[in-house]
């Protein structure tokens, strides 16, 4: 992907440009909200990461003019600890997605890719299949290599939500705000005990397992095996 | 141009002002009037009589002359004074001291003199067939005499509403300034660092008082945040003392070991260390933040019956893989005015709490009631409990029971229980043995306005 970064503070700026360059994605950066918004409309990124505090130009700010000018680039905004209402207001300025400053970097990369995939706008399928499990959205029924398995209804939205993007991490707290709409991470191992029902009743019968944990990143689905 | 007049001896005296030029308006207006009735009523009389001699006298001078003389000699209108002259100015009958104007008519002001005095009379000149002239006057004394008293009436009044608003406003301003001046002495008290000091006589029922009740409750306030500023820096410089230094540990470890694999786990444990840390100043921040009030102007209508069930079944696989138990019984459609994602949080960490410091095999119990329209909600677990002391300070930062020292954490999450609950004007009370229960009732904002 070619990814443009806005954000002022230049050790944050490098450790996101070098980790997405290790990646293998092309980035371009820069440290000012004016400078960032001239190159957002010079065009060809897939995906920006915009800081929302920034000299010259509010990251708010500059996520509404994109808008406005009727670019839909995909925008993940990054914001400094606390603000409870920053979230809210990131979101409704037009940014895609939104997470808060101190953030791993596997966190960064996995909501980027999640980003990068919406824009090709897939016509809402109903039925998605990854590997051998294929689930139905609206009769709300999965199987995993044609024999049927019953869920209950979170189970079903954590899959689905899994299943969205096969073959893409998924961290925790993309699920916990996709899955159970909580954005901010409780103490308890909410998805942890959520997804070991889901293992146990799709592994249930099966060698592999359907759900990949990727260590210090989040699960993911594998496309094809 | 200083605003003088906007002190309260400025503005009574205004006021006093205001009414004295009122007095005087209407001593005036009065003045003006009675002088003008009695012109009238005189010149009424004069002209009266002069038709009556006129008539008496058949019209002629010698018949008016007669009358003239009867009336002089009954003297029964001794007020109305004659002088009937003919048309060479020879005076027929009457008084000789007044004089007769050629023209006929009222004069309103003629001066005559009698027994030496120089005295003003109001008169009509009338033409007798025959060239001679009657003239009627009436002495103006009687009208003099009623215009000095109503302008010395007025002059009286004036001068008192004068005085009385002089003293008015003195005596006002008087009481005003002394009162106020216990607010600014006071105030001048806490700028010069004495937090303690209070606005007296907030104990009566006048506005004065109910001033001083406010600004004392503001103190009060005030200096609850103060104290609560103090505790939390010398809590976090405390509290976080130990993973800071444990997270310098590390690294000097790691620097001074030659060994990768060493160094590797040393940074690693370092940098979990330091997350941690982050995770202290994000809550801490954000309790910061909920009890700086700002959250109340995201607040809706928050359906707590479904938000409640629906949290507590995203728990319920975590609990029951811990071993607990839990129980709900929700009363439905009850909501609230509030911050969904702030109540999120704090049924969170609520519940988390009853996961990490109760045993396995321990039942925790959710309910939600809405008892006289207050919404009330309660977390209580079967399990150890705290003692009635520690109860009464876990809702403070870095607040922890003795038995949890152990546990991971930083006793924050009550902390934030308790912010959000004073942000939804929610009372919040903990219930220490048996078990362990938190209690919030909504209570809505009365007590704010109250």
């Amino acid at each position: 992907m070619r990814i443009l970064i806005v954000e002022d503070d230049t050790d944050t700026r490098n450790f996101i440009a070098r980790g997405l360059a290790e990646l293998g994605h092309q980035t371009v950066t820069s440290a000012d909200g004016r400078d960032g918004l001239f190159q957002a409309t010079e065009g060809g990124f897939d995906a920006l990461v915009v800081d929302r505090m920034l000299p010259g130009l509010d990251g708010l700010l500059l996520v509404k003019a994109l808008r406005a000018a009727g670019d839909a680039t995909p925008v993940l905004m990054l914001t400094a600890i606390g603000g409870i209402a920053d979230r809210v207001e990131g979101l409704e300025s037009g940014a895609d997605d939104y997470l808060v400053k101190p953030f791993a970097f596997s966190e960064l990369a996995a909501r980027l890719q999640a980003l990068g995939r919406r824009p090709s706008a897939i016509v809402e399928a109903s039925v998605l299949t990854a590997g051998d499990i294929v689930i139905d959205l609206h009769r709300r029924t999965v199987a995993r290599a044609g024999q049927r398995i019953a869920l209950q209804p979170r189970e079903f939205a954590l899959l689905a939500e899994l299943m969205q993007r096969p073959g893409r991490v998924m961290t925790r707290t993309m699920l916990l705000e996709r899955v159970w709409d909580l954005d901010f991470d409780p103490k308890t191992n909410i998805v942890e005990t959520h997804l070991s029902r889901l293992r146990s009743k799709l592994n249930a019968g099966f060698e592999t397992d359907a759900i990949e944990t990727v260590r210090g990143a989040g699960y993911m689905i594998r496309d094809k095996r | 141009m200083s605003r003088w007049w906007r002190g309260t001896f400025g503005l009574v005296a205004l006021v006093a002002t205001g009414f004295a030029l009122a007095t005087l308006a209407i001593g005036v207006f009065v003045f003006e009037t009675t002088h003008e009735a009695l012109e009238r009523q005189l010149s009424h009389r004069i002209a009266v009589e002069t038709q009556a001699l006129i008539a008496e006298g058949r019209g002629g001078p010698l018949g008016i002359a007669k009358a003239i003389r009867r009336r002089n000699l009954a003297r029964s209108t001794s007020s109305l004074d004659y002088h009937l002259v003919d048309s060479a100015g020879r005076t027929l009958a009457g008084s000789v001291s007044l004089p007769v104007p050629t023209m006929p008519g009222y004069v309103e002001l003629l001066p005559f003199t009698v027994n030496g005095q120089a005295r003003i009379a109001q008169s009509l000149t009338t033409s007798i067939p025959g060239g001679s002239r009657l003239l009627v006057a009436a002495d103006r004394s009687a009208i003099d005499a009623i215009d000095a008293t109503v302008i010395r009436l007025f002059v009286v009044a004036f001068g008192a509403m004068l005085l009385l608003g002089v003293g008015a406003a003195w005596f006002v301003g008087l009481v005003t300034r002394r009162r106020l001046d216990r607010i600014e002495r006071t105030a001048l008290a806490i700028i010069d660092g004495d937090l303690t000091r209070r606005v007296p006589g907030a104990g009566n029922a006048d506005e004065f008082a109910r001033v001083a009740a406010a600004l004392n409750r503001m103190l009060d306030r005030i200096a609850a945040l103060m104290d609560n500023l103090k505790q939390v820096s010398s809590d976090v410089a405390h509290d976080l003392r130990t993973p800071l230094t444990r997270l310098h540990n590390r690294l000097e470890e790691a620097l001074t070991s030659d060994d990768r694999n060493y160094q590797r786990s040393a940074i690693e444990a370092a940098s979990a260390e330091s997350r941690e840390l982050l995770d202290v100043f994000a809550a801490l921040l954000r309790i910061a933040e909920v009890e700086g009030l700002g959250a109340r102007a995201h607040f809706a209508d928050v359906d707590l019956s479904a938000f409640v069930t629906e949290l507590v079944e995203t728990y319920r696989p975590a609990m029951e893989a811990s071993g607990h138990h839990i129980e709900t019984q929700i009363a439905p459609d009850v909501t609230v005015a509030g911050d969904r994602r702030l109540l999120q949080r704090l049924l969170a960490n609520l519940l988390d709490n009853a996961i990490v410091h109760t045993p396995t095999g321990t039942s925790v119990s959710v309910t939600l009631t809405s008892i006289a329209e207050t919404p009330i909600l309660t977390v209580s677990d079967d399990g150890p409990g705290v003692s009635p002391d520690e109860a009464d300070t876990l809702l403070r930062r870095f607040a922890r029971a003795d038995r949890s020292r152990s546990t991971a954490g930083h006793g924050l999450g009550l902390a934030m229980v308790a912010a959000v609950a004073g942000a939804h004007h929610a009372d919040v009370s903990i219930a220490a043995r048996p078990g362990f229960a938190v209690r919030l009732a909504f209570v809505g904002t009365s007590l704010a306005t109250a």
